[in-house]
């Protein structure tokens, strides 16, 4: 532990042991000391410094990769995209239902949806979002191209599949202003791309 | 116990049954729906909101907080790990054909897949 240097973010230091780097994220060590509080059940001094124990231990033992996630938390736009969330969800659970209790066969589709973002993260988190919500399974997410490929029930009727689309481009948006940085941000308020995304 | 606390039980406990039912819709979804990718729809998204709901009564019923944050952690990570679970079920379900007896209406990802092959991607 001789050479200790601080890292490139503010938070985290990092430094070799033998041969291996390590690094201590503060931001990483104090919400897992959160997880394990919160799995214990009970705020206590002896809860917290075990927490903090386990963590550092944690981050030494199983070193991450040095990334620059670009992960920025604007609580406003958190709270956007947590309330169009619950709304997606009660709206669609009605259309869930209907498809379930219909009689008679439809037909899926895979539509491709290219996205305008294109960090890792945000494409992660758009995939997670879109996921959640009733209406589109992701069945690939192609990287290069930033290209989500979502299965769609009930596709016999064309505007299910562009609502599809329009609602992934949706959820984008809201992530990118809850989670991006500035430049995803920039990325998503460009128009959605036109015409038929398939090549 | 004073009126706030009746209605918060009165609450919880509606949305536990809501909860409950929104579980069992997803079950007879994944009874009714022909094939992988459909049933996957039926069992991830109506459990989703039914473990919310579920989850939203049983906080209103204890009301102490730091059972709302285990709570909070619970809904945490169901919505981040259950996605990855079903992308990687629908992943392996369409590579290996099972896309219904009646086939997709349209498919923009089979191109693409042929492509990268040709390409050694």
């Amino acid at each position: 532990m001789s050479n200790l240097y601080r890292d490139r973010s503010p938070y985290s230091w990092s430094f070799r042991i033998g041969g291996g780097r390590r690094v201590l994220d503060l931001p990483l060590i104090a919400w897992l000391t959160v997880i394990w509080i919160l799995l214990w059940g009970t705020l206590s001094w002896a809860n917290l410094v075990n927490g903090v124990v386990v963590a550092v231990s944690l981050c030494l033992a199983f070193p991450l990769p040095a990334v620059d996630l670009g992960l920025r938390l604007r609580p406003l736009g958190i709270l956007r995209l947590a309330a169009y969330l619950l709304y997606d969800m009660f709206s669609s659970s009605v259309e869930v239902t209907r498809q379930i209790f219909a009689r008679g066969l439809y037909h899926a589709a895979v539509v491709a949806v290219p996205l305008r973002v294109r960090s890792d993260l945000m494409l992660t988190a758009t995939a997670v979002a879109v996921s959640n919500v009733p209406g589109g399974s992701v069945i690939e997410v192609r990287r290069s191209t930033a290209t989500v490929f979502l299965h769609v029930l009930d596709a016999d009727d064309p505007g299910e599949i562009e609502s599809a689309q329009r609602s992934v481009w949706r959820m984008e948006e809201l992530v990118a202003r809850a989670f991006g940085t500035a430049e995803d941000i920039a990325h998503v308020t460009r128009p959605v791309p036109e015409g038929n995304p398939s090549p | 116990m004073n009126a706030w606390g009746e209605a918060a039980d009165l609450v919880g406990a509606v949305l536990l049954l809501l909860g409950c039912l929104q579980c069992l819709l997803g079950v007879i979804g994944m009874l009714r729906f022909p094939d992988v990718l459909s049933r996957s729809h039926a069992a991830t998204k109506p459990q989703t909101l039914g473990m919310l709901l579920v989850l939203v009564g049983v906080a209103l019923r204890l009301r102490h907080g730091i059972d709302l944050g285990t709570l909070a952690l619970i809904v945490f990570f169901q919505f981040l790990t259950s996605p990855v679970a079903s992308h990687l079920v629908a992943r392996s379900a369409y590579r290996t054909g099972q896309t219904g007896s009646r086939g997709l209406l349209r498919d923009d990802l089979d191109p693409q897949l042929s492509d990268g092959e040709r390409q050694g991607e």
